[in-house]
């Protein structure tokens, strides 16, 4: 999610050019969307969970095959430390779902240990050992609130140090992890239901236009992914058609594949 | 001299009270916010989970603002609105991405808390309109949440 901090700054969507089609204190059953600014300024980037969330209301998921708890690679450079942790708070995500104690403590460890990395450690330390407890007593639901916990508090750590850009790269690790989950559960047990919490068009523009803002960072992997995006994009924005099974199982295969760059060293 | 130290007190003056302001603006986007998170709190035993970032600014009186958000087909949503001026009047309505009023019937506005219900039909961008109705203040600080589940 944006910030405050940021939303405190004026890049408001201009209402004053809403046009309401009714009057009156009514709510206005319409308004002109054309008349809305197209900026996504203000865009809340959906925690894994918020869409796992919805793929388990159609139908049940082994989620214990998409835990992840490998340590990887120590990285130095700061973008791809904000990268992996977001993808690491997403794995902690998956973990939940698959309610897998052990897989939870040890991503909650990991999680420390790359905000260390990043110059954030301090203000994640008691969120990790909450993590650690409440998979302890198996409190899944602590352990959900925690993980959002961390990455608000990652996030706003790194606001405050006007590291905004990795901050991002915090929430873009986290959706690229939840993606590739997401298609990948989608690619083995197809539904068009399943298939449309892909269709996030805004939230794609969106990461375009943050990662259009990240010249300074000469990391590889940032330039795939950006390039990855607009593979993505396509596939995604299909207005309101049906996403077919190919372009999940295509979706699928880059999402795996940034993932694996993200993880691994160059 | 004189002159110097005249300069040196205002000066001093000057930043002593933009430190001591600061954090009264920003206490009153956190105010907000707890207001905000106070409507949410009985969402909360229903098994709504309440994410913890927000949208906060501030807003004249009659004036709106726009926030667009993803949301996902399967889940149901609750936008909070609070603000902390006490006798400011807040709205909150969701709009689908062709403009359409998509919130359920049972959203509700209580004086500096308002709030708007939507099970999106469809998976995709939505449009989340507060707007500040009558306030005291020049400008009101609010503050928005929400839960899924």
């Amino acid at each position: 999610m944006i910030p405050f901090t940021k939303c405190l700054k004026v890049t408001a969507v201009a209402l004053s050019g809403l046009t309401l089609c009714a009057q009156g204190a009514q709510v206005p059953q319409h308004i002109d969307i054309k008349q809305l600014s197209k900026t996504v300024e203000d865009v809340v980037v959906p925690l894994p969970n918020e869409i796992f969330g919805a793929l388990n209301k159609l139908g049940a998921v082994n989620w214990k095959e998409h835990v992840r708890s490998d340590k990887g690679t120590n990285f130095t450079e700061r973008p791809r430390i904000a990268l992996l942790l977001g993808t690491v708070i997403a794995d902690g995500f998956v973990a939940v779902q698959a309610e897998d104690a052990p897989a939870v403590k040890e991503i909650g460890q990991r999680v420390l240990a790359l905000a260390k990395g990043i110059g954030v450690g301090n203000s994640i330390t008691p969120h990790a050992k909450a993590i650690i407890e409440a998979a302890d007593k198996r409190n899944w639901e602590g352990v959900r609130q925690e993980l959002d916990r961390t990455q608000n508090s990652v996030q706003q750590a790194m606001n405050e140090v006007h590291d905004e850009k990795l901050s991002q790269l915090v929430s873009l690790g986290g959706w690229l992890r939840g993606t590739e989950v997401l298609t990948s559960v989608v690619t083995k047990h197809f539904s068009v239901d399943g298939a449309e919490l892909l269709h996030q068009p805004d939230l794609l523009s969106y990461f375009q236009t943050r990662l259009h803002g990240m010249p300074e960072f000469k990391v590889p992997i940032i330039h795939e992914i950006e390039d990855a995006l607009v593979q993505v994009k396509p596939l995604i924005d299909v207005g309101n058609a049906r996403i077919p099974q190919e372009s999940v199982k295509k979706i699928n295969e880059i999402t795996t594949r940034l993932g694996n760059g993200i993880v691994t060293r160059d | 001299m004189n002159a110097f130290v005249n300069v040196l007190l205002r000066g001093s003056f000057l930043l002593l009270s933009v430190i001591a302001l600061q954090p009264a603006v920003l206490a009153s986007v956190d105010d907000a916010q707890s207001f905000a998170l106070q409507a949410a709190e009985p969402y909360v035993k229903q098994g709504f989970q309440v994410r913890e970032d927000y949208w906060g600014g501030d807003l004249g009186s009659g004036e709106k603002k726009a926030v667009r958000q993803q949301l996902f087909k399967g889940n149901e949503y609750w936008f909070w609105l609070g603000t902390e001026v006490d006798r400011a009047k807040v709205s909150v309505h969701v709009y689908d991405s062709d403009g359409k009023l998509a919130e359920e019937p049972d959203g509700w506005e209580k004086g500096h808390f308002a709030a708007a219900h939507i099970i999106p039909k469809t998976t995709g961008s939505y449009f989340i309109i507060v707007s500040v109705e009558q306030s005291p203040e020049e400008r009101t600080h609010w503050a928005l949440v929400y839960g899924f589940r």
